[in-house]
């Protein structure tokens, strides 16, 4: 059950996760890929259910950062500067195009300077024209650290203002309450005349369209409907769809046209808009929805769902069934890590790395229809991926064991291993234990029930664990939002917690060559300073990458233009899906 | 006015019987009586053989499985087929001479072992579970029936409480902070038998006392008008030879027909609660957290879904019958 693990990502993307590729169908030979992507022609009206397991933790613009919820809130409701593109074309659907804004942006001074300038005519729900103003004040709200909490916050370390005296942090503190050093910082920083908006940054900013068009942080908001913290699951949209009534956390909410919405200031190419009414479902398990898709009837023929089919459902996905499936390589890598704490020698390390049994794990997990091998923690589809930077495979015992043994520790070496628990998890980590300790370990196993406080029990400096496991998704499709983030142990490890960091890693090599890497102008140049980085990460064991989920999902047979694009993560893309 | 004691006994050695050996048909306690009640009753007798298999099996199971007989931890990935979600490859769950009910989905572990190795921790926790709560209920019966006036109407209220409290939920909600602290003075870790174990025993027995206590003290409050206890007080003997020496003996009855009958209620508690992570986690196999796993398996693996389900039914209703079987014998008045 993939899914039950999803959650566990889910939780990651509370602390970050992601616009990545995702390329389509990978591996799978089955012809079952995309059946129907085409089928039926693209009319109008209808309702649309969108099946979602668990609750999301947001659906303010600004602390928007799970991977699905990110580009169908740009379909629907949430329109950016630029945007990502309907496309199956992976490369085509990361590529951003203008949306409120006319072009993609201008830079200027080495790509420190961005301008963009927002379109005539484009309306707020109730009918009032989206400003410059509205898109200075939403980027203001990504400051206010304290209420806007869980959204991404790169724009603190870019926007050029200082930080405040004696501490990381910008001087500038939010729109809620800010010294006025720090709001004429911030108004220096964003200005604009006119239409026309002008970001000023720190340090050069070459993918800052993609940023745009990747997340929500840049998002205009109407300073008279913002509230801080009561606006978390408050909708006040500019795109197609607008909320009927009100969101409910533990069930969801129902989208229906927004009357306001002026077609002729956006492309079909980015929202087609199709039915009448989309309704957000959340909290049906997997197996619910599993079921309820293979029967088919009633409301289920138009419905999608984000949740992968569970390995047990797997054999009753044949005939009809199969042709409403689609498998998609997700933009998420697993991986485990060492800490760095516990397991100093390096040795060892390069045992546990040597003995990890990558084939046993994924085929616990339901096999090549729920996860791919990975061989670095860089997902393929993500620039600076690196194919055979681990071996992967079932692991070699016997080197493990020499590698012990030249280590000069105590055999079988003791390790615990922490993973969020469920019934799939713990048959895949039963598969790690007993390649481990083939290869000379004395494994225990630390399965946390609680998913909800699984990364901040990793994140705790004190906890006793050797082995971890992560999952993470780039932001956006490079590799300096996978490696930078996770094992930069600056602004990760502080007293209170690890931050990404879970390992405790800490390389003064690997920190020069992401200072250069983030430096760099071009972009060739980044990643190849980033493929080094990441050779120093698997020299000294940092991670050892696990797998890629893979996205199986099923969806109702009266579905048209069904498509899970790259822009939407692999998850089902409602950009151009209708209903007959 | 009684009959004198030298008088009631020439009485009985006087009546005429006609047997062999007299003395073996007047000899016949109580105990007798009802153990030769309970071996007629046919059904009862089977129940008793299958819960003795099941205590025997749950015995030799640390044993069968350090010799090597049976497996439940290695993992036989080549027996499953990667492309249907890793179930078992061949029909009925891969059922086989070396794996005579299968092996499991994903890791491919062996069924048999698994739910033989099961069926060991299941019933320790049982067990453990239904001794903490007859223990407590028994104690604070006799007390509570026998004191009477204020430590009577206390205790009463504290059965009321206990009773009153959602059991469950204070399962899940201390599940975390009870284990933590467990593990903290028990060997192993958060997800290793000994602290979710203890952990579960503790609060399945502390809620499951009231209504042992409820039942002992009806009996006590009977038991103790009786002569036998008006003369041991009177020859002075202390509170606590009245409870364990004088009332406890007569209670016996009571208290093995309730500890049949929580035995079985523990163990369906047990696979309730794995369904909702509290317990023993895996690798270590019970037949809770077999049977939640195979939940999801009921459509696509019928076989691996059957058995543990099928080993817990059998239990469940042995140990109920057995429960019956043994109320019926004892107490043969009491009206059903």
């Amino acid at each position: 059950m993939a899914s039950y693990r999803k959650k566990a990502l889910a939780v990651a993307a509370a602390a970050s996760m992601s616009v990545a590729l995702a390329a389509c169908g990978g591996g799978s030979d089955n012809g079952s890929n995309n059946n129907g992507t085409k089928s039926g022609e693209a009319t109008k009206g209808g309702t649309l259910t969108y099946y979602i397991r668990s609750a999301m933790e947001h659906t303010d613009p600004q602390r928007t950062y799970v991977g699905r919820d990110i580009t169908n809130w740009s379909r629907t409701v949430y329109r950016s500067l630029v945007t990502f593109p309907i496309s199956e074309d992976a490369a085509k659907s990361t590529t951003p195009v203008p949306d409120l804004a006319t072009d993609t942006g201008q830079s200027s001074d080495g790509a420190k300077t961005w301008k963009f300038t927002v379109k005539d005519g484009v309306k707020w729900e109730d009918g009032k024209p989206i400003t410059c103003e509205d898109f200075k004040y939403g980027a203001s709200r990504v400051f206010a650290t304290d209420v806007i909490t869980g959204g991404p916050n790169y724009l603190l370390t870019y926007l050029d203002i200082p930080t405040a005296p004696g501490s990381d942090l910008p001087l500038y503190t939010g729109p809620y309450k800010s010294s006025p050093e720090g709001k004429a910082a911030f108004d220096k920083a964003i200005t604009c005349d006119g239409n026309t908006i002008t970001y000023h940054f720190k340090k050069p900013w070459a993918d800052f369209p993609l940023a745009i068009a990747a997340l929500h942080m840049m998002d205009p908001y109407r300073q008279d409907k913002d509230q801080g913290d009561k606006s978390n699951y408050q909708i006040f949209s500019n795109g197609p769809y607008k909320l009927d009534g009100t969101w409910d956390k533990q069930k969801g909410g129902t989208l229906v046209r927004n009357p306001n919405y002026d077609p002729s200031t956006d492309s079909t190419d980015i929202r087609k808009a199709l039915p009448d009414k989309i309704i957000i479902d959340i909290g049906k398990t997997s197996e619910q929805i599993a079921d309820q898709l293979i029967a088919n009837s009633g409301a289920d023929k138009t419905a999608v769902t984000s949740q992968s089919i569970p390995a047990a459902y797997y054999s009753q996905i044949t005939g009809d069934v199969a042709k409403r499936t689609v498998t998609v390589t997700s933009p998420f890598t697993d991986y485990i890590l060492p800490n760095f704490k516990t397991m100093t020698n390096l040795q060892v390390r390069q045992a546990l790395a040597a003995s990890t049994d990558v084939t046993g794990w994924v085929q616990a997990g339901g096999g090549d229809k729920a996860y791919e091998e990975a061989t670095d923690i860089v997902n393929p589809a993500v620039k600076g991926y690196q194919k055979d930077l681990f071996p992967g495979g079932k692991g070699d015992p016997e080197k493990s064991k020499q590698l012990l043994q030249s280590a000069g520790v105590q055999m079988p070496y003791p390790i615990t291993f922490t993973y969020p628990s469920t019934p799939t998890a713990d048959k895949m980590a039963a598969a790690f234990k007993q390649g481990w300790e083939a290869g000379g370990f004395k494994v225990t196993l630390d399965g946390v029930a609680d998913q909800d406080t699984y990364y901040t029990n990793i994140q705790n400096p004190g906890q006793k664990a050797d082995v971890i496991w992560g999952g993470w998704g780039a932001d956006w499709p490079s590799a300096i939002t996978v490696t930078a983030p996770l094992f930069d142990s600056r602004p990760n490890l502080t007293k209170n917690s690890n931050g990404q960091d879970y390992g405790a890693y800490k390389s003064a090599e690997f920190n020069a060559l992401v200072d250069q890497a983030q430096e760099a102008t071009d972009l060739d140049q980044q990643t190849q300073l980033l493929q080094q980085a990441d050779k120093v990460l698997a020299k000294d064991v940092a991670y050892i990458p696990t797998d890629t989920a893979i996205f199986y999902m099923l969806r109702g047979s009266d579905v048209t233009g069904y498509m899970n694009t790259a822009a939407s993560n692999g998850y089902p893309d409602l950009g151009p899906i209708g209903v007959k | 006015m009684s009959l004198p004691e030298s008088q009631l006994e020439r009485l009985e050695t006087s009546v005429p019987v006609d047997v062999a050996d007299p003395e073996a048909v007047l000899g016949k306690s109580p105990t007798q009586l009802a153990l030769g009640r309970f071996r007629r009753d046919k059904l009862s007798m089977a129940a008793f053989v299958v819960v003795a298999g099941y205590m025997i099996g749950a015995i030799a199971a640390p044993f069968l499985n350090k010799f090597g007989v049976i497996d439940p931890f290695t993992l036989h990935q080549n027996l499953l087929d990667p492309t249907l979600g890793s179930v078992p490859k061949g029909k009925y769950g891969g059922i086989s001479w070396s794996h005579p009910l299968g092996v499991e989905p994903g890791a491919g572990r062996d069924v048999m072992s698994r739910l033989w190795y099961g069926v060991t921790f299941s019933l320790t926790i049982a067990l453990l579970s239904s001794l903490v709560a007859i223990v407590l209920g028994t104690v604070l019966g006799i007390i509570s029936g026998f004191t009477g006036g204020l430590v009577d109407a206390t205790i009463g209220r504290l059965v009321d409480l206990t009773l009153s409290f959602p059991q469950t939920l204070m399962l899940l909600a201390l599940s975390a902070t009870g284990v933590a602290l467990a593990a903290r003075y028990l060997p192993g870790n958060q997800s290793d038998p000994f602290p979710n174990a203890f952990y579960e025993i503790l609060v399945l027995g502390l809620f499951g006392w009231p209504p042992i206590c409820r039942l002992i003290r009806g009996q006590v409050l009977s038991i103790r008008e009786r002569e036998f206890v008006d003369a041991a007080r009177l020859l002075g003997a202390s509170r606590r030879r009245l409870y364990f020496k004088e009332i406890l003996p007569n209670l016996w009855a009571p208290v093995l027909v309730s500890f049949t009958l929580t035995m079985p209620a523990y163990i369906s508690a047990e696979a309730a609660l794995s369904y909702l992570s509290v317990g023993i986690k895996p690798p270590t196999p019970t037949l809770g957290n077999v049977l939640v796993d195979s939940i999801n398996y009921s459509s696509s693996d019928f076989t691996f879904f059957f058995f543990p389900a099928l080993l817990i039914a059998i239990i469940v209703v042995s140990f109920n019958l057995l429960g019956d079987g043994l109320n019926d014998a004892l107490d043969p008045k009491a009206d059903r």
